[in-house]
């Protein structure tokens, strides 16, 4: 089930960030990203600590107004047209509160009634998600948001995003905290999603996991996007994505005295 | 160690000279004042010990009772230490250590000296013993204060605890309401002490027994020449410190289990996805809304601790005003009062949501702001109106006041409809984002709400006038039934259009109050104009007002 709005033409990229700038108390946490995202791609946003990778996600799912600059959602207007451009858009932001005494079921009933999809649907899909996320003994144990694992809070995060079968999917940090077993699922989730047509960005500062997951990357530093393309368009001539990265955002040596008393 | 963490205290304390403990010293600094007033101008010391009895009661219960009314969290979080590799209860010593580091607990030393100076006056040996009896009526007092901080923190992690608390806090609440009627007595009650101490009386009996009086009989008898029975006081004190001391740095050690309130089985409510229950509420985005907020006030003890206060204060409120005899016409109304207070408690829902507001700007649909502030409007309803009405039913029948009637559902239809409206218009416009929900420990860690109750005591009584005014004058008139309609309409109007107020402005400004939470006070600030409309005003002065807790609790 996708949403019924007008496919738009096939040359239109799933999400587009033009020149998105902020600046929070004289720093410039973002400046000018610009990132074409094409369609039924898994795109990989890497970076380091701080570079901005959060605060372009924000501001590209309309959680953080740009001081200059929007984002396109399958070619609809984030800041002028946002309950549009937001029905085509599932979102996982990292390290937000959620309605914390609810429990899983609970959270997505509320979730999908208040998207207006209707209690059967939700009922339906919200029952399959916890199963297939293996939330499902929890919510039997009426165990509540308040008392999930920061793992399991991903889980019902990322349920929440899928709930109303979006067509693009921004996530920030998916993996973190997530077990390994969990992990296959959630790959094997992105991957069905994509291969219906659906694009995905996800945030990490794991350059394996991205190298292995996606098939685009890119890379942003000091809030300017630095590279992005395809995995081998980006990579050139380097063996590992790392290297490209370190090679992009500078990397700081450890000379040989430094720390030396962590090994006496 | 202790030196490194009073110095993190210092520098903390420099960078957030706050405004609560401005208001802390306006109230130390009298007490000071007043401590040394009685110590210096009362000649008699027998009147002299029996004054410090009530000073230094009315001094520990400033200190048991001021923290936790003021919001904030405490500077240090015990939290922050929980990695160190050091005893857990040796932590909690040591951060009790820093709680004596402040203004107020300085104040206080000085107004705990007072006994030496009283000493001095009977002998040098009363002077020597009365200096360790100071000190340890200080460690007392500072101590009880941390110790019934963190105690309510501890209570919010079991449902019995959030009882308990709500109680003391609506015990409060209600004696703040019942304040005034004390304050002329209490005036012409200082002017008497002055000449006769407390007398024979219980009441001096019952002070000069507390333990805060305990360090004024040992200097007292060594004044006396009675070295053994001064001697037994000072040990009584000293003992009194050390477990005063010992239980709160247990207390203050940090917690590793789980945040909120400890359960067994399932939560009220709560059915598993499997095994459906028929839903009472529509299948809408308001439907969705109402059943959220209902559950999250059953079940969130930072919420249920508020809205529990209410009822607890309206109902000590009845009964403090059915007592007093004279002002027992006003127990009918304490369910009035008590939906008065509720809106004051709930004027803060945002801040008291934090960052779970992401759902709404993310699922942003044509009308999601409307059916959350609509929904959250129908949930208070819900939860509040049935008790407030039986409250104040019970208080009719026990009184026998049945003339109140009208006048009672006159103010609770148009309390409850302006006030629903207001809480939600503050809770859009001036909202204060606390520690987040997924963090919070101690009771005062969702957010402070000082401005929106100033603002709500004042606007309510404006905004319910036209009720008000149809009672007294249809009241006048031999027709106070006539009333009820006009209540309602007054209710039901403001219910609606502050509630519109709010939700327009919420639809149009969702990023900005994620942003208000998300990022705090300086990057809110820019996203205000400065000469902009009432409600942007409203908005500086609340971000400018309350005080900012991060939502990380730092």
């Amino acid at each position: 089930m996708v949403n019924d709005a007008l496919p738009p033409p096939e040359d239109v990229p799933a999400l587009e960030l033009v020149g998105l700038t902020k600046t929070f108390n004289g720093t410039r946490a973002a400046d000018g990203v610009t990132l074409s995202v094409p369609r039924g791609s898994l795109l990989g946003l890497v970076g380091p600590n701080g570079a901005g990778k959060t605060t372009s996600i924000s501001m590209a799912v309309g959680l953080l107004r740009p001081d200059s600059g929007t984002a396109r959602v399958l070619g609809v207007d984030m800041w002028s047209d946002p309950v549009a451009a937001k029905r085509l858009l599932g979102v996982l932001p990292d390290g937000l509160s959620l309605p914390e005494r609810l429990t899983g079921g609970e959270l997505l009933t509320y979730w999908g009634g208040l998207r207006g999809l209707g209690r059967d649907l939700v009922r339906e899909r919200a029952e399959e998600l916890l199963r297939v996320l293996e939330l499902d003994g929890a919510d039997r144990r009426g165990v509540l948001v308040a008392e999930y694992s920061t793992g399991m809070r991903k889980k019902i995060g990322l349920a929440t995003a899928l709930l109303h079968a979006p067509r693009v999917l921004v996530l920030d940090e998916p993996y973190e905290a997530v077990d390994p077993v969990s992990a296959r699922v959630l790959t094997a989730i992105l991957r069905r999603f994509t291969d219906g047509g659906g694009t995905v960005v996800v945030s990490s500062h794991v350059m394996a996991l991205v190298e292995r997951l996606a098939d685009r990357v890119a890379i942003i530093a000091r809030g300017r996007m630095l590279a992005d393309g395809t995995l081998d368009e980006v990579r050139g001539p380097d063996t590992a994505l790392e290297d490209t990265f370190v090679r992009l955002v500078g990397a700081r040596g450890i000379g040989e005295e430094e720390l030396s008393w962590l090994s006496s | 160690m202790a030196v490194v963490l009073i110095r993190l205290k210092l520098a903390l304390m420099r960078r957030s000279f706050t405004g609560m403990r401005v208001l802390g010293l306006v109230l130390a600094l009298p007490g000071v004042i007043a401590t040394w007033y009685f110590t210096l101008f009362v000649p008699d010391p027998g009147i002299r010990s029996d004054l410090f009895a009530l000073v230094f009661a009315v001094w520990a219960v400033g200190w048991a009772l001021g923290p936790t009314v003021a919001n904030g969290a405490g500077t240090l979080r015990s939290q922050y230490f929980a990695l160190l590799p050091m005893d857990r209860r040796r932590t909690g010593a040591l951060l009790l250590v820093t709680a004596f580091v402040d203004v107020g607990p300085a104040l206080t030393l000085v107004a705990a000296a007072a006994p030496v100076w009283h000493g001095a006056t009977l002998s040098a040996g009363a002077a020597v013993v009365a200096v360790p009896a100071a000190l340890l009526l200080w460690i007392s007092l500072i101590s009880l204060s941390r110790l019934v901080f963190r105690a309510l923190g501890a209570a919010m992690h079991s449902r019995l605890g959030v009882e308990i608390a709500s109680v003391q806090w609506g015990l409060i609440l209600a004696l703040i309401f019942f304040g005034w009627m004390a304050v002329q007595p209490a005036l012409a009650a200082t002017l008497e002490l002055r000449e006769h101490g407390l007398g024979e009386g219980a009441a001096g009996a019952v002070l000069a027994a507390l333990p805060t009086s305990w360090p004024v009989h040992a200097v007292d008898a060594a004044g006396a020449g009675a070295w053994g029975p001064a001697l037994g006081w000072l040990a009584a004190s000293a003992l009194t410190a050390l477990v005063l001391a010992s239980v709160t740095a247990v207390l203050l050690a940090p917690r590793v289990g789980a945040h909120g309130v400890r359960r067994r089985g399932r939560p009220l409510g709560a059915r598993p996805l499997s095994r459906p229950a028929r839903g009472l509420l529509p299948d809408t985005p308001l439907g969705a809304v109402v059943g959220k907020e209902l559950r999250q006030w059953w079940r969130d003890p930072w919420r249920g601790l508020e809205v529990r206060a209410s009822l607890w204060a309206g109902l000590f409120i009845g009964l403090l005003s059915w007592w007093s005899g004279a002002f027992s016409f006003l127990a009918p109304f304490s369910g009035v009062i008590c939906a008065f207070i509720m809106v004051l408690a709930t004027a803060n829902m945002y801040g008291h949501d934090g960052t779970a507001l992401w759902q709404a700007v993310v699922g942003q649909g044509p009308g999601t702001a409307r059916a959350d502030v609509r929904g959250r409007q129908i949930a208070i309803w819900l939860l509040s109106a049935p008790v407030s009405l039986a409250l104040s039913a019970l208080f009719i029948v026990f009184t026998g006041e049945h003339w109140t009637w009208p006048y009672v559902s006159t103010g609770l239809a148009a309390v409850f409809g302006v006030g629903s409206g207001l809480s939600l218009l503050f809770s859009v416009v001036a909202l204060s984002p606390g520690v987040d929900p997924q963090l919070r420990v101690d009771a005062n860690d969702s957010g402070d709400n000082q401005v929106q109750v100033w603002l709500s005591l004042a606007a309510l009584p404006v905004l319910t006038t036209p009720a008000v005014l149809a009672a007294v004058f249809l009241g006048l008139a031999g027709a106070p039934w006539a009333a009820l309609p006009v209540g309602a309409a007054n209710g039901l109007l403001g219910a609606w259009w502050l509630g519109r107020v709010a939700h327009r402005r919420l639809a149009d400004r969702l990023p900005e109050t994620f942003t208000r939470i998300r990022y705090g006070r300086e990057v809110a600030l820019r996203s205000v104009p400065e000469r902009g409309s009432l409600l942007d005003r409203l908005e500086r002065t609340a971000i400018s007002g309350n005080e900012e807790t991060r939502p990380q609790g730092s």
